[in-house]
Order: structure tokens, then C-alpha cells, then sequence
């Protein structure tokens, strides 16, 4: 098959399957599994973020299906928080459920709450329920919508906030101005971080780490699968959003700051790609054992993330025969892996000679060829080799001394005790 | 994962946790430390991987048949101190162990004596312990933390391994000092270690067995090597993150100095204590909770005397649907202190990329990613000849050879699966690579089943090699079965054929399951 009609033919058959399966991506059913709530939460996260920044993982959809007027209450009746909601100061949980009952209504109103099955109706406006219960018709008799709030999936104390003196507005921000209480009144967690840190505190200060505010399974580990979606990190933080790319990018992040991929991520997650069993195609793609040749060669540095060439790459070269050494050593003219040698190791050295390819990517020769390789033309005579061609940069030799006195074996690999050479660099 | 609740109490412990000594002895003095023992978790879990492919030779022969076998078994005992509380003392302790085997290796190229066969280094750690260690944090009222055992250091230095210990003291004033010592994990040593972590340039182990003059190139590796290091970082700061590190891995081992024999036959080697590597680096980060953060990181190593490392980034979220970022990166290689490598690198690469990611609808996700990279040579390659370097080495002006790199990643999540689409393309004075990937995964039966598939179209060319241009196809089918939660058995089948080698095919049968 010629190679312009196999390309024809195999990007054919790729968008034709890709069509296919595309086909195949239906909408979600009605009888959803967990696959499906999971990811039905998490775009519902998206929109959510979108919308007002409150994540849904975390703060699971409410309904509040009453009346309210919390600006009302605080300004024009002057009460404050706790009159109401009593049980935020001394609740330790976040499951706590600390809306008020319906019986601190009735000071006010009218109304008695105490048995709900017989509430009684209250003075003026309270004397219909539908004043506070929305959607509440004379017809429901005692029945009202009642409200539904999933706790949050968070650590929080609100007794020792309280006890701290901190505002109940410095985290529940416009709750003073507002109606009926929103999801959006919420903290996040830039308000958290306002006193709180995303690595451990000195004693002294408020407890910092993940932990302290997120729930964690196995110790300190965060819990990032929810039924409410997946718990990911806000794209503002550490660089570190987790999209498509973030695989092929994340080696930044986890330089500068381990520890925090570590609030989440075990170790044993690393290591299955970097000390890894299988190969991980996001990283390397099918037919990667003939594509990597290309990849090492435009820019190896990047396999030295993961693999040891002198150990990882060589063996399997060697038993390949791609490499000088071994019982497969490929030193034919036909067949080499590099141009003829009158263009990559003859003088005079021109563009397409490997000095060029050593000095810019010297790792891609690493993983095919040992020292002796280099030795036979660049070691001086006197240690065996041809001539002692200098592979150092310009100016090197006023720069050798400390190198020498830390380790000196590079040096007399090519350079005999006695060589004048070395002079400078003892 | 699947957990359970253990109650227990220290002597329950010592009968079920045999381990190392020294973990052990770790975990009974952060015993001591912390509270009365209360209750522990664990979770143990366990990988079995077996594959099947070949590897052709671009020149036709030899083919390799790999048979490949891995097994992994995981062990986490956590809160050993009780039930878990962020600013009390706690106590883990981990470990992970693999077999990793290949069935068609022959024994002739593992044995020394058979010079037409044997390959040194080749699996010579088919077990291997990846990690052991008993971790202590938040002790002396959150001041000291510890860990002890063979364990990993990830920092910008890179990542790492080592066996010993490593300590942390947590300031009341923002600062945290670590310092660590023990010795680097190395292949052919007899713990179990293989020799992914140490400095690369040298093909390194047990020459136990080889002939002096065999392999020249394969230095002796059965000492231990010393190595030690510390580190200063902020702590208890989300605007900043940063860590200044030094580190330093010790040689011993008698080596031969030159592959080749003197005139008399013999070969000079050398011994004595010497640097393995040498470095300092620094990595910060800071950010602007809501907008975005700036990192950047420095490497400097001390034996080949040069920034072998430095890189920035910027990234910012103008708009919750969209995230934007730029890198630069700089790197040169550098190798252990007995490798002659580290002299043949002249200049590094620069690498610059501007990054967007965009969520247009709810579940779909477009990442972007563009730039640029970089190299200076010392010397014009198309005009160059050996008559403008003068003996030191100077050349005519430097010039500069460029590699255009792009790529779109797209992820979307549907009820069912997931589908994704990847396509990438980087050419240049080197030659080009392109192509893509179009993957699907489909859950059924309320994930209970699961099947997916890979379509994959790749093109490269070497511009050193105008004969190697090569277009390849690949598919991969693929299913798994979960019998019970977190646990999945999994099969493979993967298509490749290419105009190099023709037809390749390779099958994957999966394991995955929690014991506890």
C-alpha cells in the first residue's frame, strides 16, 4: 500500500469510527447510575461555579421554600443573628442543622409552632401561613413545603468562630441585605482563606492545612469523590486547575509545592505513571514505541522526567539493536539509526553533524549509547582513545577546577593523570 | 476506597505490623508522643498487570517478545494515634511493593558469563520495595514532624528516593525547616531497590559475575551511597509558597576510570568518596486567591557549576470559563559526577508557551496550548566548519534552531463516559511530529461494565533521517467488569501498523481490587 493512500484510508477509518462513537454518546437516562449522578453533579459544579462561585460538590442544592426578610428583621427590628439561629453558637458540626424553629417565630407573630401537626395561625399578616410558607394555598390545610438543606461536605465549628468573635457577616456576606438566605451567602473559600492557609500554621495561628476545613478519608487526605460530583482545585489556586492539559503541565506544580498535591493525591497515584506498570497514554500515545524515537530526538529532556536512560532506555536498546554496545550492536553502514558517518561523525563538522545533536539534546545520545562510544574518538591517546577531540564549551578550562576537586573520574576518563591539560583544573 | 474501621491497641499492632525495625521503632515513639492509641484505618490494595507485544527493530530483526508481569500490593495504615483531628499529632505508616518481571527475557542475556548475549542492568530488580515509611506530623504541639524509611522527596529538584530519615520543624513564624539524610536508592544494591532515582549518565550495578574487561562501561554499584540534604519553606501561607532545598548524594564505589586498557593491559579505576550530585534549587509560588498565581523555580548545580534549571509561570482566570497561562522554562541536562556527560552540553533549551482553556457548555472543556522552543548553538551550523573553532573552542556567532509546538486537548463528560479528543504537532529544524488521539469511554449497567476505545493518527519525519518519514494508525478495544466496588477486572487489545515495522499488536489484561 502506498503510504499517501494508507494515510487516505486510515484518517478515513478514524473519522468514521470517531463519528461513530460520538453516536454513541447518548443523553443521560432517567434510572441513572452513580456514573451518571457523578457527572450530572459535576457539570452541574461548572454551572454552578459559573453562576456564583459556590461550589456544588461542596454545598449540595438547597430549597428554602419560605418567605423572609433578613434585612428587615436585623435592621428594622434590631435583632440579631443568634436570636434566631440560637444553635450556630455552640454547633461543632457542619451537618448541624441551624436554621431556627419554627416556634422562634412565634414571640413575634403569633403563631404557635410548638405542635407542628396542629400549628396555629398567628396576628395580622402572620394569620395565613403563606406569609412565610411560599407556595402555600389555604387547600394544603397544615401541610407546608418543607425545606431541604444537604449538609455541606466541609469541616466547620461554628462554636469556635463564635466564641473568636467573628461577625457571622464576615462569612455569610449580604445575608444583612438579603431576603430568604441563598446558597450565595455561603462562604467560599477565598472567604476561608481570608484567616485560614492551604499548608500547616505555626502554632500560634488560626490551623491551617486542607484538612481543617475539608473532609478527609485515609488521615489527612482530602475526600474528592462526592455523590455531588468531584472535588477539584479553583483554578486561581497554585496554577494548579486541573484541565485537559494539566497532566503534561503539572510537574510545575508539583515542584514548587508537593505538599499540596499531597493533600489529595497518594503517593502510589504518582508512582503508577512515573514508576509506572503500564504506559500512560496521555502521555505517550499508541504506537509510542516507533513515535518516541521522534519525541526524544526533538526534545528528550522531557523522557528524563520519567525514565533513566543509562538503565531504562539502554537495555532495551541494546536487545534491540539500536545502540553501539551489546550483543546487537548495530555498527553497519546500512541500517544505521543516524545519517552516513561522513555526515554525522566525520570532520569537517557541518550542519548535519552530531555535535550539534550533543551539545542541544545530549540526553537522546544517553539513552543509546554508553561512555565508551564517545571515549573512542574524544579520550586522548593516552587513554585509549583517537585523539582527544574536546567536547567542552568555550572557556571550560578556567572553570574545571571545582568539578575536578569534587569528583574527577569525568576527567581522567579522558584525560591521563599526567596531562597537561588538566593542569588548570587541579 | 474501601475502608475498615479497625479498633485495636499498640500490642494488636505489634503482632499484625512486622516491618522494618526502624518503622517500627518510629511508630512506638510517635506512639509515645501522641494520645492514647484509639483506632486506626487501613486500606490495602493490589494491581496485577500482565501484557503482550513485541518490539521490532526499525532494521527488521531482532523482534523482542515482551511478556511483562507486574504486581503491586499497597499497604496504608493511617491514624495510628486515634481518630483523626487536623492540629493533633498523627501517625501513618505506607508501603508498596512490586514484582515486575518480563517472561521473554532469556536467561542467557542475564547471564555475565555469556558475553554474546548478556545486557547489563536488564531487570535486575524484578521485586522491589517502592516505598516504606512511617510518617509523623503535627507532634510537640504541631512543631515536629518525621519521617523514617525508604520515601520520596518531590521538590524542585526533582523526585527522588531515598532510605533513612527525614525531620520537620514547623516555626511560629511562617518558616519550616526539613532536613533529611540516608542513603539514595540505587539498582544493585541488595534492598530491594531498582535505579530509577539515581543520577542518570552511568549504566550502573552489580558487576558481580562480569569480566573486568566486559562492559566496560557498567561500573560496580554495591555500596551504599550516602546523601543528605535540607530545605527551608514557608508554611501557613496561601499567598506564598516557597522552598529553597539543597542536596547532595555521595559515590564510593571503586570504578574503572577508562573503558579502554592501558598499554599493559590493565584498567585504572578510581574509589574514594566523590560527588554524585550536588545542587540547590528554590521554587515559590504566589497567589492572588480569585485571580491567579505566578511560580517559578531555579536549579542550580554546584558540581557542573551551572543553572541547569529555571522556569516561571503566569496564570490567570479573567473569567470562570476561562483560565489563561503562560510558561518559559529553561533546562539543560546534567548527570551524576561520574558521568562525562555533563561536559558536552553547551547551551539548555528555552521552551515559551501561552496556554487557554475555555468551558463553553457545561461538561465540554477545550485546553490550548502554543509556543516555542528554543536552542542556541555555539556556532552556526550551515556555515560552520572546524577551521572557525580555535582550540578552546570559540566559534563564529551562536545561532539558534526552533521548534514550533502546538496542541488542543478537549474532554467531554457525558452521562455515561467520557469522550476526548487530543491533537498535537511540534516541528522544526529537527524534524516534525504530529497527529492526534480520539477516545471514548462508555460506563453500563450503573458502571458495572465499561468499555473504550482509542483512534490514533500520527505523522512524524526526521529532518536528520529524510528516509524515516512515517505515517502510523493505531486502535485500542478495551472492557472492563466491576464484580465489586473497586475493584475492576480489565482486557486491552491495542492495533498498531506503520510502514516501519508493519503490524503490531499488543494485549493488556488488568487486575485492580482493594482488599480492605
Amino acid at each position: 500500500m502506498s503510504r499517501p493512500r494508507f494515510e487516505t484510508l486510515a484518517l478515513a477509518i478514524l473519522v468514521a469510527i470517531a463519528a461513530l462513537l460520538g453516536a454513541t454518546a447518548a443523553p443521560p437516562r432517567a434510572n441513572a447510575s452513580l456514573t451518571t449522578k457523578a457527572t450530572d453533579a459535576q457539570n452541574a459544579t461548572n454551572a454552578q461555579n459559573a453562576a456564583d462561585e459556590r461550589s456544588a460538590v461542596i454545598y449540595p442544592a438547597q430549597s428554602i421554600p419560605l418567605r423572609f426578610d433578613h434585612r428587615r428583621h436585623l435592621e428594622t427590628t434590631k435583632l440579631t443573628c443568634v436570636f434566631c439561629h440560637d444553635r450556630a453558637a455552640t454547633s461543632r458540626r457542619s451537618a448541624d442543622l441551624l436554621l431556627p424553629d419554627a416556634a422562634r417565630c412565634d414571640a413575634c407573630h403569633g403563631t404557635d409552632h410548638e405542635r407542628l401537626e396542629t400549628v396555629s395561625a398567628g396576628v395580622g399578616p402572620a394569620k395565613d401561613c403563606g406569609y412565610c410558607h411560599d407556595g402555600y394555598r389555604a387547600t394544603d390545610g397544615n401541610a407546608v413545603a418543607r425545606a431541604v438543606l444537604p449538609a455541606p461536605h466541609l469541616r466547620f465549628d461554628h462554636a469556635i468562630h463564635y466564641a473568636a468573635k467573628i461577625a457571622c457577616s464576615e462569612c455569610h456576606a449580604g445575608v444583612d441585605a438579603s431576603t430568604v438566605a441563598t446558597r450565595a451567602m455561603l462562604p467560599t473559600m477565598r472567604t476561608c482563606l481570608r484567616c485560614h492557609s492551604t499548608s500547616r500554621a505555626p502554632p500560634n495561628k488560626p490551623a491551617g492545612g486542607c484538612d481543617v476545613c475539608h473532609v478527609t478519608v485515609e488521615g489527612s487526605r482530602l475526600q474528592t469523590t462526592f455523590a455531588t460530583g468531584k472535588l477539584l482545585p479553583p483554578a486561581w489556586l497554585n496554577g494548579a486547575e486541573h484541565g485537559p492539559d494539566f497532566v503534561l503541565r503539572h510537574k510545575d506544580v508539583a515542584a514548587a509545592d508537593s505538599a499540596f498535591c499531597g493533600n489529595c493525591h497518594a503517593e502510589k497515584e504518582c508512582v503508577d505513571c512515573h514508576d509506572g506498570r503500564v504506559r500512560p497514554r496521555q502521555v505517550h500515545p499508541n504506537d509510542w514505541l516507533n513515535l518516541h524515537a521522534m519525541a526524544s530526538r526533538q526534545n528528550d529532556p522531557n523522557c528524563t522526567s520519567c525514565h533513566r536512560e543509562q538503565s531504562f532506555c539502554i537495555t532495551c536498546h541494546e536487545r534491540a539493536g539500536v545502540s553501539m554496545s551489546g550483543a546487537f550492536a548495530n555498527t553497519a553502514e546500512q541500517g544505521r539509526f543516524h545519517p552516513p558517518r561522513a555526515i554525522w561523525t566525520d570532520p569537517p563538522r557541518t550542519a548535519g553533524h552530531h555535535a550539534w545533536e550533543a551539545e542541544r539534546n545530549i540526553s537522546a545520545c544517553v539513552s543509546c549509547h554508553t561512555e565508551r562510544d564517545c571515549a573512542t574518538c574524544h579520550a586522548t591517546a593516552a587513554r585509549g582513545g583517537r585523539g582527544g577531540l574536546s567536547p567542552h564549551p568555550a572557556g571550560f578550562a578556567s572553570d574545571c577546577r571545582i568539578a575536578f576537586a569534587k569528583n574527577a573520574r569525568p576527567c581522567l576518563f579522558c584525560h591521563a593523570p599526567a596531562d597537561p591539560a588538566l593542569t588548570e583544573c587541579r | 476506597m474501601a475502608r475498615r474501621r479497625l479498633r485495636t491497641t499498640a500490642a494488636t499492632f505489634r503482632r499484625s505490623g512486622p516491618g522494618p525495625r526502624l518503622c517500627v521503632g518510629a511508630v512506638a515513639f510517635g506512639a509515645a508522643l501522641s494520645r492514647p492509641a484509639g483506632a486506626y484505618d487501613a486500606t490495602v490494595d493490589a494491581t496485577f498487570d500482565a501484557q503482550l507485544y513485541q518490539v521490532t527493530s526499525p532494521f527488521g530483526s531482532p523482534a523482542l517478545s515482551r511478556h511483562r508481569y507486574t504486581e503491586t500490593l499497597s499497604l496504608k495504615v493511617y491514624d495510628l494515634q486515634g481518630d483523626h483531628d487536623p492540629k493533633a499529632p498523627e501517625l501513618d505508616a505506607v508501603a508498596r511493593l512490586r514484582v515486575d518481571t518480563d517472561f521473554g527475557v532469556s536467561p542467557e542475556e542475564r547471564d555475565p558469563t555469556n558475553e554474546r548475549a548478556f545486557v547489563p542492568g536488564l531487570q535486575t530488580t524484578p521485586l522491589d520495595i517502592m516505598m516504606a515509611y512511617v510518617e509523623g506530623r503535627n507532634y510537640v504541639g504541631g512543631l515536629l514532624g518525621f519521617r523514617l524509611g525508604r520515601q520520596y522527596v518531590v521538590d524542585a529538584l526533582g523526585w527522588w528516593s531515598f532510605d533513612g530519615g527525614l525531620a520537620r520543624i514547623t516555626t511560629p513564624v511562617h518558616v519550616a525547616f526539613e532536613t533529611y539524610g540516608g542513603f539514595e536508592q540505587r539498582g544493585g544494591l541488595f534492598m530491594l531497590s531498582t535505579s530509577r532515582f539515581e543520577g542518570d549518565g552511568v549504566s550502573r550495578g552489580s558487576r558481580n559475575g562480569v569480566p573486568v574487561d566486559l562492559d566496560t562501561s557498567y561500573l560496580e554499584e554495591s555500596r551504599l551511597a550516602p546523601a543528605y540534604g535540607f530545605a527551608v519553606e514557608s508554611t501557613g501561607l496561601t499567598w506564598l509558597s516557597t522552598r529553597l532545598t539543597y542536596r547532595k548524594v555521595i559515590d564510593r564505589d571503586t570504578v574503572l576510570v577508562s573503558p579502554f586498557a592501558d598499554s599493559s593491559g590493565n584498567f585504572a579505576t578510581t574509589g574514594g568518596d566523590r560527588v554524585s550530585s550536588e545542587r540547590v534549587g528554590w521554587a515559590g509560588t504566589l497567589t492572588a486567591a480569585g485571580l491567579g498565581s505566578l511560580r517559578g523555580d531555579v536549579v542550580y548545580d554546584l558540581y557542573s557549576q551551572r543553572t541547569s534549571e529555571y522556569a516561571a509561570s503566569l496564570d490567570g482566570t479573567p473569567f470562570p470559563a476561562l483560565a489563561l497561562g503562560v510558561d518559559y522554562e529553561y533546562f539543560v541536562p546534567t548527570f551524576d559526577g561520574d558521568s562525562i556527560w555533563n561536559w558536552f552540553s553547551h547551551f539548555g533549551t528555552t521552551t515559551i508557551q501561552g496556554r487557554a482553556r475555555v468551558q463553553p457548555v457545561h461538561g465540554l472543556t477545550f485546553a490550548l496550548t502554543g509556543g516555542v522552543r528554543r536552542f542556541v548553538t555555539e556556532g552556526d551550523p550551515a556555515t560552520y566548519t572546524a577551521t572557525t573553532a580555535n582550540a578552546t573552542g570559540s566559534t563564529s556567532a551562536d545561532s539558534s534552531l526552533y521548534d514550533v509546538l502546538g496542541s488542543l486537548d478537549a474532554v467531554y463528560k457525558f452521562a455515561r463516559g467520557t469522550g476526548s479528543l487530543r491533537l498535537m504537532d511540534e516541528q522544526g529544524d529537527r524534524g516534525k511530529r504530529r497527529g492526534g488521539d480520539v477516545a471514548l469511554r462508555h460506563f453500563f449497567d450503573d458502571g458495572r461494565y465499561d468499555a473504550n476505545g482509542i483512534l490514533s493518527l500520527y505523522q512524524w519525519s526526521d529532518a536528520l533521517r529524510p528516509d524515516g518519514d512515517v505515517a502510523s494508525f493505531s486502535y485500542v478495544v478495551g472492557g472492563g467488569y466491576r464484580p465489586f466496588p473497586k475493584t475492576r477486572v480489565g482486557i486491552e487489545w491495542e492495533h498498531s501498523m506503520n510502514v516501519l515495522v508493519g503490524q503490531r499488536f499488543r494485549a493488556l489484561a488488568t487486575i485492580d481490587f482493594t482488599v480492605l
